[in-house]
């Protein structure tokens, strides 16, 4: 074989390795897994937080409004800026101060293509050679990837199950050291579905000024409360600990397609600032693929022009189906819900695996859930908890209902006798 | 103002730091040099901003897009059909029209798994430099490029070697420089037709030849076509993938040039590769292994595709290439007249043209850069230094932009030159 036939090119090892186990990977598979001849029923797709595809759940129209007179106005069809335009960023810094004790800026307001983005902007910005970073477990892992794409090195805390699932600070403190540069926490949780109170939030924050770390605030579900915890944002204790808050519109607006998001530094004492993270963000954003500047040109209607009357009808579908979800899964021998879903679109089961006959761990049960009864949840292996499994309640109440009855009809089928 | 890091009582208390090669690379971009001249301007200058720095003429009526792209996009939004996730790769109708509307200009019908939808052309970028970046791999790219290139490799910490582009052989490829820079760990070379920035056209004879080099050395071909059809000269537009038979093609595009809706940011990355070269090389696994962790081109902008592409009017096109084509006359025949500064070639594609400076001419100007500085903070006009774009002391001069616009740049051009000039 002569020169002609030889490729100089070939795949990118690490990357390959990074993105191994995604949500959507084992989505896929979980789902072409389906046999919808021989369950005889639709597919009921509980593995994503998605409730888009549900009538009761479709978007306010003064969002659909906004984004359509954004395009038809032709004055957002230009490029994007990198860290966004002004009148998007004044919008949101102005929306997030309502809820802070202090004001931030348009210059604190950084527009990205989703939380997705985000969270690559962040791991990228941060990454340097030998420094670890915390991550809660179970997590939403498309940190694990990017943290691994980055070469970071990953420590895990864990969630505490029977305390609500709070962080474990000594854990925290015991994982920490001086190249330690930030903690990880999602709230309102994924995939826990739960919410954290303030005086636990000023425990994280005060334990991240303690090792001298950033917390980075994953509240892409922020407002999304249902239970008896308001929602509470990081950014309250910013002056006990700097923080980075990731945000989107895609889950208060049930617009997850639009892929639109936003870093918001919440850091009063401007340490990010001053050790010129901030600088090596808008670096970052520069280079990095933005959003469309047509979805830019939409927020500050977005904004402005939700009806309150939205957002109380998602929390109160979502509350409905979170008491149907948890009352009906007490019905359902082989698997247990800790804790009442209180936030976000997710609730975590675990399953007592040796009471099933021929069911051998989680990727196993949803495979066959999926073949059986076209019911596809998450396996918890994905987001760090084996033998769980993620259920996303964020789905019409009479559809979530049907899922529940699929899924005992399976767990009844499946049980050692 | 920032504090050093090293040993100041900031490091020592917090875990985190600054990462400075990221705002190296991004002033090198062509956004972060425009930032710089856009802080140059005099603000008490009225007279509006000429921008010569950048390809976007969406801001002028004239290059509107298309009703036909709005009530798209429109029927999208209203349909809520497109509010959910879509799959990574891009959904099904988009990319089928979008392999069908390619496969228009070629031999061999694309398929729809041969389609990667991406956020703007700048993801399918940054994707396909991820994908082939390996320890000791290099990457071979034009002088004169495009920046986002060569910050992208710098990022992944790709080795770039850079072939030249010839400025009297009508900008084509130094193809014994490709040969000579050309090793076993070159994993693919770069190739922008129609030019930016050179505002050439590649004939087919010429992008044959450059197939069969790739070929030889064992490399794939990035063809970046964002300008694909924005031709206007003596060659017509041919796309690389015509060549994909040869060696294995990755074709760039995107509808933010021919439509004119930089900001909608969708973008394509697609694969030519009939003899399934790069399939077996695990190059089109590590694609999708991208964009499995990276952002999406939002799910509405890719439902309002399939119309886009197939009920956009012929006279759309003709009309936006007749007001390009004229811009790039006035331009070429404008500067013809002004001193220290010559277009070598009639631009014949794209949105710009490189234009070298003639530095012995001027009195008080030692290089492009400065020439540039000078120009905004005078004469409130933007242009891009060609050393941004790989060649020092030339100038990249974007024409697309409203015609009564161009000519009031060019008429401003020529004061600042004559003004700037030695005198005799």
């Amino acid at each position: 074989m002569g020169k002609q036939e030889e490729w100089g090119f070939k795949e990118n090892h690490e990357l390959h390795a990074a993105a191994g186990f995604t949500i959507r990977n084992i989505l896929e598979s979980i789902i072409g897994n389906i046999d919808q001849k021989r369950s005889g029923k639709p597919m009921i797709h509980l593995g994503h937080g998605d409730p888009s595809i549900y009538p009761c759940f479709r978007t306010s129209v003064s969002v659909e409004d906004a984004l359509v007179e954004s395009i038809r106005s032709a004055n957002f069809n230009c490029y994007p800026s990198g860290i966004g335009i002004d009148p998007a960023r004044s919008a949101l810094a102005e929306y997030l101060s309502k809820d802070l004790p202090y004001n931030i800026t348009n210059d604190d307001v950084f527009l990205t293509a989703g939380a997705n983005h985000g969270i690559e902007v962040l791991l990228t910005v941060l990454a340097r050679p030998g420094a670890n970073i915390l991550f809660p477990r179970p997590n939403y892992p498309i940190y694990e990837a990017r943290a691994r794409f980055s070469e970071i090195e990953v420590r895990h805390f864990d969630l505490l199950p029977d305390k609500g699932w709070e962080v474990d600070l000594d854990g925290v403190k015991a994982l920490a050291d001086k190249n330690t540069l930030g903690i990880v926490v999602i709230n309102p949780g994924n995939p826990c579905g739960n919410v954290f109170t303030f005086d636990h939030m000023k425990k994280i924050a005060e334990t991240a000024r303690e090792l001298g770390i950033l917390v980075i605030a994953d509240e892409v579900y922020a407002h999304l409360v249902f239970g008896e915890k308001p929602f509470i944002p990081m950014g309250v204790l910013g002056d006990i600990a700097p923080v980075l808050t990731l945000g989107s519109l895609s889950k208060r607006w049930i617009v997850p397609g639009w892929r639109f998001g936003w870093i918001a530094i919440n850091d009063p004492t401007r340490i990010l600032q001053q050790t010129g993270v901030v600088a090596s963000i808008k670096s970052c954003l520069t280079i990095s693929a933005d959003p469309p500047t047509v979805i830019q040109g939409a927020i500050p209607s977005v904004i402005k022009n939700t009806p309150q009357s939205f957002f109380l009808n998602i929390n109160k579908l979502l509350k409905e189906a979170s008491d149907l979800f948890y009352e009906k899964v007490k019905e359902i021998p082989l698997v247990t819900c800790p804790h009442r879903p209180e936030g976000s679109m997710f609730a975590m089961v675990k399953l007592n695996m040796p009471a099933f006959e021929d069911v051998v761990d989680d990727t196993d049960f949803c495979m066959k859930m999926a073949k059986e009864e076209s019911v596809v949840v998450l396996p918890g292996d994905v987001v760090g908890l084996k033998n769980w499994v993620r259920v996303s309640i964020g789905t019409e109440p009479k559809v979530l209902e049907d899922a529940i009855g699929r899924m005992k009809v399976f767990c009844l089928k499946h049980a050692k006798h | 103002m920032e504090m050093e890091n090293n040993g100041s009582p900031l490091t020592k208390k917090w875990g985190f730091r600054a990462n400075p090669d990221l705002n190296m690379a991004s002033d090198n971009t062509v956004r972060g040099v425009l930032y710089m001249l856009l802080s140059k301007l005099n603000r008490s200058d009225t007279r509006p901003v000429i921008p010569l720095g950048h390809g976007d003429p969406s801001a002028f009526p004239c290059f509107r897009t298309t009703q036909v792209a709005e009530d798209a996009m429109v029927d999208s939004i209203r349909s809520a059909k497109f509010n959910g996730y879509g799959p990574t790769v891009g959904i099904l109708p988009a990319r089928s029209a979008v392999a069908e509307y390619l496969s228009q200009d070629l031999p061999n019908k694309l398929s729809p798994d041969d389609v990667f939808l991406t956020l703007g052309c700048k993801q399918a970028i940054q994707t396909i430099v991820t994908v082939l970046t390996n320890p000791k791999a290099n990457i071979l790219l034009p002088k004169p490029g495009f920046p986002y290139y060569e910050a992208i490799a710098k990022s992944c910490n790709l080795e770039v070697r850079h072939f030249d582009l010839l400025p009297e052989k009508d900008w084509e490829v130094d193809l014994d420089s490709v040969n000579a820079l050309a090793d076993e760990n070159t994993v693919a070379m770069v190739i922008i037709n129609p030019g930016n920035p050179c505002g050439n056209v590649f004939t087919h004879q010429h992008l044959k030849k450059v197939a069969e080099t790739a070929k030889k050395l064992g490399i794939l071909i990035i063809s970046d076509e964002v300008y694909a059809h924005l031709v206007f000269g003596k060659n017509p537009f041919v796309p690389m993938a015509v060549f994909a038979s040869i060696a294995p093609i990755i074709t760039l595009g995107s509808i933010s040039k021919r439509w004119i809706v930089p900001g909608w940011c969708l973008g394509w990355l697609v694969i030519n590769d009939p003899n399934g070269i790069l399939k077996e090389h695990g190059i089109i696994d590590c694609i999708t292994a991208y964009l499995n962790i990276s952002s999406d081109t939002p799910t509405f902008i890719q439902g309002a595709i399939p119309d886009i592409l197939s009920k956009t009017k012929e006279d759309f096109f003709v009309k936006i290439v007749s007001i390009v084509k004229e811009a790039a006359n006035i331009c070429y025949e404008g500067i013809k007249d002004i001193p220290g500064v010559i277009c070598p070639t009639k631009p014949e594609g794209s949105m710009f043209v490189m234009v070298k400076l003639d530095l012995s001419v001027f009195e008080d100007i030692k290089d492009d850069v400065e020439f540039c500085v000078k120009l905004a903070q005078e004469e409130s006009i933007l242009i891009l230094p060609g050393i941004s774009v790989g060649l020092n002391n030339w100038l990249r001069v974007t024409f697309a932009i409203e015609l009564s616009a161009l000519e009031e740049g060019i008429k401003r051009l020529n004061a600042f030159c004559v003004r700037h000039s030695k005198k005799p």
